[in-house]
């Protein structure tokens, strides 16, 4: 094909935007609200993910030190605990350190602690290399000597886990859903779109034009309403989270993504997608049109 | 030429078209084809430009092998054949300049060779001041005039029309049939089929008759032999 020729296609597809006016609408809004629910599916997921992922990381293995491990001693057990399998991190909180938060915490309560001297015991804070094998840790963290008792949500943490699990899956099921339902409303309003133009395409085989010149314009137009559908709900999408990031305020766990990372995972995505359902809806739809 | 042998059509309803067609037309001639409606002229006509293959017979246009015809070699055998239609078959949302540019712009000629070729025929066809209308708004007679330049432009060696006055007045009716004339006088071969009894009898072509699917008279100078 000569680069003639590109140029006439390119500006073909452009004229015919604007000459097919009403159908151009309609199919670049099929695709943009579409794309729109898309992204909205998209940017919500992964915000669900990430506050399953803030909460699963909160779950962590408390284990007591026995009064009877000496500070000399201290050292060999935290190397002990750290070397378990499945240790992701490991912090130590001191007795002095615990009763020093526990006061902050009473706040005017702390006199209590008078006189008691100090009854909290030495802790090592264990997180797992991950969530589901947090219960497994404390296993093996309460069969260490100079433990004496080891806390770790234990009820809690399989439902939880159980959750997270089923709004993730349940996220992925529903955009493939949406997908499946966008490339439907899309290929039919292009299949409209083209079959309004038979005419055209039919005069264009009777003067001797090849499949690939006619397809050429089709092709452009196609891959332009794609573009100019993903064009609406990306900046739309864009600048309804940037609103809700800044003037929603929420508590860990449950933040929002920023803006800019959102937008990263999320508009390539739209602008592919619109781009991919344009230019293949536009040149799957006119190839029965093709034969005459 | 054109050479038709043996040639059977029949529609997947089991409606035979044509049935045994053989006919022979040289370059440079001028052929009407005449018949009552329904006696095969129309298919007679889209076999020679492929819209139609024969169910048996062997088709010849040019050098092409009609039925042999790959898919691929399709376009460029409609190349080398302009074809008119009753319906005149313009794109209405083109100007009359880009219609007849189209053929054009399809076999990749260059922007000058369009520019050259389009003005030319548009002269030829009596246009040249309606070049930046619209199809709609111009008379039967005009938008026919399109689409004989459309189909002159590549300077085909023969021009294929099927019933291009169907839709026009007498006076319109002469009109084409005079560019048809001049065409004709150039060296392309014009196979017509027609309805129009005076342009038949005024001009006295050669007349190809189809009844029933058959060719019932070829006539040197013929007329146009029916009471309509």
């Amino acid at each position: 094909m000569r680069i003639r020729t590109v140029g006439r296609h390119t500006r073909e597809g452009f004229k015919n935007l604007f000459r097919n006016g009403w159908m151009t609408f309609a199919a670049v809004s099929a695709v943009a609200v579409t794309l729109f629910i898309l992204g909205l599916s998209i940017a919500l997921s992964l915000n669900i993910q990430n506050v399953s992922l803030n909460i699963e990381n909160q779950l962590q293995v408390n284990a007591d030190v026995s009064d009877s491990v000496t500070a000399k001693e201290l050292p060999a057990l935290g190397k002990e605990l750290a070397h378990l399998p499945g240790v992701r991190s490991i912090t130590f909180v001191s007795k002095a350190d615990a009763l020093q938060k526990m006061k902050k915490i009473l706040q005017g309560n702390a006199s209590m602690f008078n006189g008691l001297g100090n009854p909290l015991p030495n802790e090592y804070v264990l997180q797992a290399a991950n969530p589901e094998m947090t219960s497994g840790l404390a296993k093996l963290v309460q069969h260490v000597k100079g433990i004496q008792n080891v806390q770790y949500g234990q009820s809690f943490i399989g439902k939880l886990l159980a959750v997270t699990a089923a709004v993730r899956d349940g996220a992925i099921v529903l955009i493939g859903l949406l997908l499946v339902m966008g490339i439907f409303l899309i290929s039919n309003t292009i299949k409209i779109t083209i079959f309004a133009r038979r005419r055209e395409i039919e005069i264009m085989k009777l003067v001797g034009a090849t499949d690939g010149f006619i397809r050429g314009p089709f092709f452009v137009e196609g891959t332009l309403m794609g573009l100019f559908g993903a064009a609406i709900p990306a900046f739309v999408l864009y600048e309804l989270y940037r609103w809700m990031f800044l003037n929603v305020t929420l508590f860990p766990p449950f933040s929002l993504l920023p803006t800019a990372y959102v937008a990263s995972r999320v508009l390539w995505v739209l602008i592919l997608c619109g781009v991919f359902i344009g230019a293949w809806g536009s040149i799957v739809s006119m190839r029965r049109f093709l034969r005459v | 030429m054109i050479e038709l042998q043996d040639v059977w059509k029949e529609y997947g309803n089991g409606t035979a078209a044509l049935s045994g067609v053989s006919v022979r037309i040289k370059q440079g001639e001028f052929v009407y084809v005449v018949g009552p409606s329904g006696a095969g002229k129309s298919t007679f006509i889209k076999l020679m430009y492929r819209e139609e293959r024969p169910t048996k017979g062997h088709i010849f246009v040019g050098g092409f092998n009609i039925e042999r015809l790959r898919e691929r070699q399709i376009p460029l055998m409609r190349r080398t054949i302009g074809v008119v239609f009753q319906d005149y078959k313009l794109l209405q949302k083109l100007t009359v300049w880009e219609n007849v540019a189209f053929a054009l712009e399809v076999i990749e000629a260059s922007r000058r060779t369009i520019h050259r070729r389009v003005e030319e025929v548009l002269d030829l066809v009596g246009l040249s001041e309606k070049a930046g209308m619209n199809p709609r708004e111009l008379s039967g007679g005009e938008q026919q005039r399109v689409g004989v330049a459309r189909a002159l432009v590549n300077k085909p060696s023969v021009i294929i029309a099927d019933e291009p006055t169907g839709n026009l007045d007498p006076d319109n009716s002469w009109g084409i049939l005079k560019l048809f004339e001049r065409v004709n006088d150039r060296g392309t071969t014009i196979v017509m089929a027609t309805h129009n009894r005076e342009l038949v009898n005024a001009t006295h072509k050669r007349v190809i008759a189809i009844e029933g699917g058959q060719i019932v008279r070829d006539q040197e100078r013929g007329d146009y032999g029916y009471e309509d």
